[in-house]
This record gives structure tokens, C-alpha cells and sequence, in this order.
């Protein structure tokens, strides 16, 4: 199958690699996908392991620079009239640094990546004009230090943070048309996670702390399936916490 | 190195460092700053250090060191 006059998008943000790749080759045989990311060469090679290549296009986009996401999106939405029914917004980033030493650039680059970006894309995908009221499902990708703490986080726990107030006004806002809600992953094996990974004391500690061991890309594939169905219906504006246990765990030892 | 130095004071919330200050006896030396100056060394330097890779690390030249080693 080829792209298609009358069949919507899902556009799938961070596709190029971890759970975003994982999400897009999940969707990919039962789903039409706008695959973004910021460099095109690796989106491609996505679209390549992706079901029915043809179906798919790629949007190349460098969310750190918030100013242009939704001009560029409108842009790219002129050129297909079958609009998107889906928006699953994964694409994040991670500084690592002790709170004092959050400098603005740090600070602005983590909010619109994890943050305005979805924010400005959401509110390009309501305008009539740009796409034709074709919205019905939102899905951030959050995280599960939405909710808690880390030493050295503070910039990825506010943005995330921010994404699910976001999602919670949204859902509001947009009901009955659109269902909006989050996945907030616990410790994913993806390359976002492979320097904490390759220390073993970490590894241990994880190992301890995850009552069902380290998720997959799959698994939030899953839920993301699960929410974008018709059988999650009467569900919005909620967090969907997929994190093999974590986050309820006070096991001492 | 110079610049290498810099980010390193930064993380030690210190006004400078030398190539021969011992990471240790610095006051800030703790397990976030071992967790940011490998997302620091990540991000500046595009190489990929773990922890236990900078306990064998003394000084600031020897983690420089490292950095030039990985680079290659």
C-alpha cells in the first residue's frame, strides 16, 4: 500500500531509535505513520523496518528549537490531505545535572524537547485549516519521574511534569472528540538509558529495584496500542504508569 | 584542556580547577557529580565513561587522559 488521499496519520515523535522506533514498528502494519525525528537519514532506515514501508513518510524536525515545530508542521500537513487522527508524542531528552548547575540553555532545551513541542504540535493538529478536526487520540510519552524525584533530574522531572498537566488540561478541553493521555515508562533498555546501563552498580540496583526486571521499547508499544484503541474508549486524562512495578516498591532490601 | 577544566569547575561548583587537583578532595566530588561529568563527558565529548571507569581516575589530567584515549 502506498500513501493514501483518505487515509489519516498517527504521527509518531522520537521514532528514530528506543521506544519511539519500538512504538513505530508496533503501529506500523495497521496504522499509516508520519515518523519524525531529527535526522533524516535515520528515519529512513525506521521506515525501511517498519510494515509496508510505503505507507509510511518521515518528518525531519529539531524540536530544541521550539519557534519553528509548528510552522514547519504546517507546513508539511499541506502536503497530506488525509490529515492525523493520532498524535504519540515521544520524543525526549535527559540532562543530567545537580540543580544549581541548570543553566537556561539546559532548562529551554529540555522543555521544548519533552515539553512545547508537544504542546505546539497538539495545538497545530486542532486547527481546523491544518487538519481538518481529523484529531481524536493524543498519547504523551512521559515518564515515571513525572511523579517522583531523582538527584541530577530536575530538568527532565519539571518537563515531564509539564507534559502531564498538559495532558490532563487537554483532555478536558477536547473531550468527547479526542482521548488524551500518558505513558509513564520506568527503566526501558533503549540508548537514552545505555550509559546508565553499562555501570554495574546501577544494573544491580535495578535489578532490586524492579520487581519485574528492566521493560522493553515493546512493552510501552503495547500500551500505547492498548490506548489508541477503541477498547481504552472511556479512558482520558489519565498516566498509565508501565514500569514492571518501580514506582510501588518499598522493598528494603 | 582548558575549557575541559571549566566544565569540570562547574560540576565542583568550584572557580577553577588544575590538571593536578585530586577529584577526591574536593568537597562536591560525590555520586552526582560522578553522574554528571559522565553526562557531561556524553554530551561535550560524545564518549561513553561509567563509574567504574572513573574510580580508578585521581586527578583531573588523569580523567583528561581518558577523555583524549576514548576520543581515538
Amino acid at each position: 500500500m502506498s500513501v493514501s488521499e483518505d487515509r489519516p496519520f498517527t504521527l509518531v515523535s522520537g521514532a528514530s531509535s528506543g521506544i519511539g522506533r519500538a512504538i513505530a514498528l508496533r503501529l506500523s502494519p495497521r496504522r499509516a505513520l508520519i515518523l519524525h525525528g531529527r535526522d533524516a537519514a535515520r528515519l529512513e532506515a525506521v521506515r525501511k523496518d517498519c510494515a509496508d514501508p510505503p505507507a509510511h513518510l518521515i518528518w525531519p524536525c529539531d524540536f530544541r528549537n521550539a519557534s519553528q515545530v509548528a510552522s514547519a508542521l504546517t507546513d508539511f500537513m499541506g502536503g497530506i490531505p488525509a490529515g492525523i487522527e493520532g498524535l504519540v508524542h515521544c520524543a525526549g531528552i535527559v540532562h543530567v545535572l545537580p540543580a544549581r548547575s541548570a543553566g537556561l540553555e539546559a532548562v529551554m532545551e529540555s522543555l521544548n524537547v519533552n515539553y512545547v513541542a508537544a504542546q505546539q504540535i497538539a495545538a497545530t493538529l486542532l486547527k481546523k485549516r491544518v487538519n481538518r478536526a481529523r484529531l481524536r487520540n493524543v498519547l504523551f510519552i512521559s515518564s515515571i519521574f513525572s511523579r517522583a524525584g531523582a538527584r541530577g533530574h530536575s530538568l527532565y522531572c519539571a518537563s515531564k511534569a509539564a507534559l502531564d498537566g498538559l495532558m490532563r488540561a487537554l483532555a478536558v478541553e477536547l473531550a468527547p472528540e479526542v482521548r488524551v493521555n500518558s505513558i509513564l515508562p520506568g527503566a526501558i533498555r533503549t540508548p537514552m538509558a545505555e550509559t546508565a546501563m553499562a555501570d554495574p552498580e546501577i544494573m544491580a540496583r535495578w535489578q532490586q529495584d524492579y520487581p519485574l526486571g528492566l521493560g522493553q521499547g515493546g512493552d510501552i508499544a503495547s500500551a500505547v496500542e492498548f490506548l489508541l484503541s477503541d477498547n481504552a474508549r472511556w479512558i482520558t486524562g489519565q498516566q498509565l504508569v508501565v514500569d514492571g512495578g518501580r514506582s510501588v516498591n518499598l522493598s528494603l532490601k | 584542556m582548558n575549557e575541559f577544566c571549566e566544565q569540570i569547575a562547574d560540576i565542583l561548583d568550584v572557580a577553577e580547577v588544575k590538571g593536578a587537583d585530586v577529584l577526591r578532595d574536593f568537597e562536591e566530588w560525590d555520586s552526582l557529580s560522578v553522574l554528571s561529568t559522565i553526562a557531561m563527558l556524553d554530551a561535550r565529548y560524545g564518549i561513553n565513561i561509567t563509574a567504574v571507569d572513573l574510580k580508578d581516575i585521581r586527578t583531573v589530567a588523569e580523567l583528561w587522559d581518558l577523555v583524549q584515549a576514548r576520543k581515538e
